[in-house]
């Protein structure tokens, strides 16, 4: 599958967690998007929050979460089941 | 934005509840600490409130209203505080994690047994389980009015006549029920009724309450400041004091009480037909679009709510696409009930919930109707 295809979904243990971390994102110009976590990533120790992020953008924000030791759950890529009508980073 | 998830709490509510807090949080002193005109203010207001709140759900009075941060604070009053060790418990599969997580705990501890009423795949509940389930030491019922997934009203005819023959605690789960349908203890036979004021209530966040018929007695889950009997060491044994340690808050009881002003002029009624109606509009909408599964039982009684899959997509992907695509609010995922989703054979896709208010317009309906059916075309 074609790396632009899938989403980079990152998970948190906490609305806490990810809204932090979005924060963070922003402060570095790092875009990330705010999604409901799909329900088969979730499994049973993330939240139902999940922050989105485009595949070229990805290693940037992995380094910047490492630099900042923020707190996470996992990263998890996953294909777009639903053809999307306008940009929603899938 | 189309707001649809009314289930996790109603964002449009009558203007004079925002005005109530805002006076009152220019005004209002603390409730039952003092005499002076800021305290006063703030016990009148609040216990106007617990009158109002006595005559909506049929409650002996208002000294049996106690108020609470929320319903799962008073479910969680309620369970810690009745329950003993050796105790059995009958509650079911349609329950939120508000009710499951404080008994799971207790039959953690080793402090209590559980026994569950299944529900088959539409949610429907095996009736007949509230008294087969039935022990020596059984010792309360703890069930919701309706499931905050599917929609199913529970008929809790059968569980309080169970309770009432076999001498049990009836405990209901009010939270979204209370202000979408009549909900009545004495008729009902409810010994403990908990509910949220910030769903169908209309009220603020951060306000709910625990309503008490006479002879139900609880051990407080908190202690301390009442403003009352201050050299007892002990919590007062009054009601709803005995229930009330800290400070009330008083400003979002405010905003409570101008929504059961609203709901009062209204008609309880006149809201559960309007809501009904919206909620039958889209199910007839949605249940023939090919590709969506409907969950629940639609024949009979239904709160507004209604969950639905479309194929085999994540439930979490479709409410992104209509949150971003069509500003549609919708609630995907597990919603804290993770028993029902079992039950429904959801557990892996979870389900997009879509609920309905007095505020919800049919044009919205259409709307939303029209999205699901585009995005089960793609």
């Amino acid at each position: 599958m074609p790396e632009e295809s899938l989403n980079y979904y990152i998970l948190f243990a906490n609305y806490t967690h990810g809204l932090a971390l979005k924060e963070l994102l922003s402060r570095e110009q790092l875009p990330a998007r705010i999604a409901p976590t799909p329900r088969s990533i979730q499994g049973k120790l993330s939240c139902g929050m999940s922050l989105l992020v485009k595949a070229e953008d990805i290693d940037a924000v992995r380094e910047c979460m490492e630099r900042n030791r923020a707190e996470y759950y996992d990263i998890v890529a996953m294909p777009c089941q639903i053809q999307p009508r306008r940009d929603r980073y899938c | 934005m189309i707001y649809l998830d009314n289930a996790a709490t109603t964002v449009h509510k009558p203007p004079s509840v925002a005005e109530a807090v805002f006076r009152a949080i220019n005004t209002m002193g603390n409730s039952s600490r003092g005499t002076h005109e800021s305290s006063l203010e703030a016990a009148g207001t609040v216990f106007e409130t617990r009158c109002k709140l006595s005559r909506l759900f049929g409650c002996p009075g208002p000294e049996k209203v106690a108020f609470t941060a929320n319903a799962t604070e008073a479910l969680n009053m309620a369970i810690s505080g009745l329950l003993r060790p050796g105790d059995h418990v009958i509650t079911t599969d349609c329950e939120h994690n508000s009710v499951l997580r404080p008994l799971y705990r207790l039959e953690d501890e080793g402090i209590i047994s559980l026994s569950f009423v299944p529900a088959d795949r539409e949610g429907v509940l095996d009736y007949d389980a509230f008294y087969s389930l039935i022990r020596p030491e059984t010792r309360a019922i703890v069930c919701t009015h309706a499931s905050n997934l599917t929609g199913n009203v529970t008929d809790i005819s059968v569980p309080a006549r169970a309770a009432a023959e076999h001498g049990l605690c009836f405990i209901l789960d009010a939270s979204q029920t209370a202000g979408a349908m009549p909900v009545r203890m004495e008729e009902q036979g409810i010994d403990i009724l908990c509910f949220t004021g910030h769903k169908g209530l209309m009220g603020p966040q951060g306000t709910g309450g625990i309503c008490l018929r006479r002879d139900a007695a609880l051990r407080p889950l908190k202690v301390g400041g009442s403003g009352v009997q201050s050299y007892n060491r002990s919590q007062p044994a009054e009601m709803p004091t005995h229930l009330e340690a800290g400070t009330l808050n008083a400003h979002g009881i405010a905003g409570l009480s101008a929504a059961l002003d609203f709901l009062e002029e209204t008609g309880i009624e006149a809201v559960q037909f309007r809501e009904q109606a919206l909620m039958r509009r889209f199910y007839e909408g949605v249940r023939d679009i090919p590709g969506v599964t409907v969950y629940g039982d639609f024949s009979r009684p239904h709160a507004g709510i209604v969950a639905l899959n479309i194929r085999n997509y994540d439930s979490g992907e479709v409410s992104d696409v209509l949150s971003v695509e069509y500003d549609i609010a919708t609630r995907p995922g597990a919603h804290c009930a993770p028993r029902m989703h079992r039950a429904l054979g959801t557990e892996g896709q979870g389900a997009v919930r879509f609920s309905f208010s007095w505020f919800n317009t049919e044009r919205e309906i259409d709307t939303a109707i029209e999205a699901v059916e585009e995005i089960a075309a793609r």
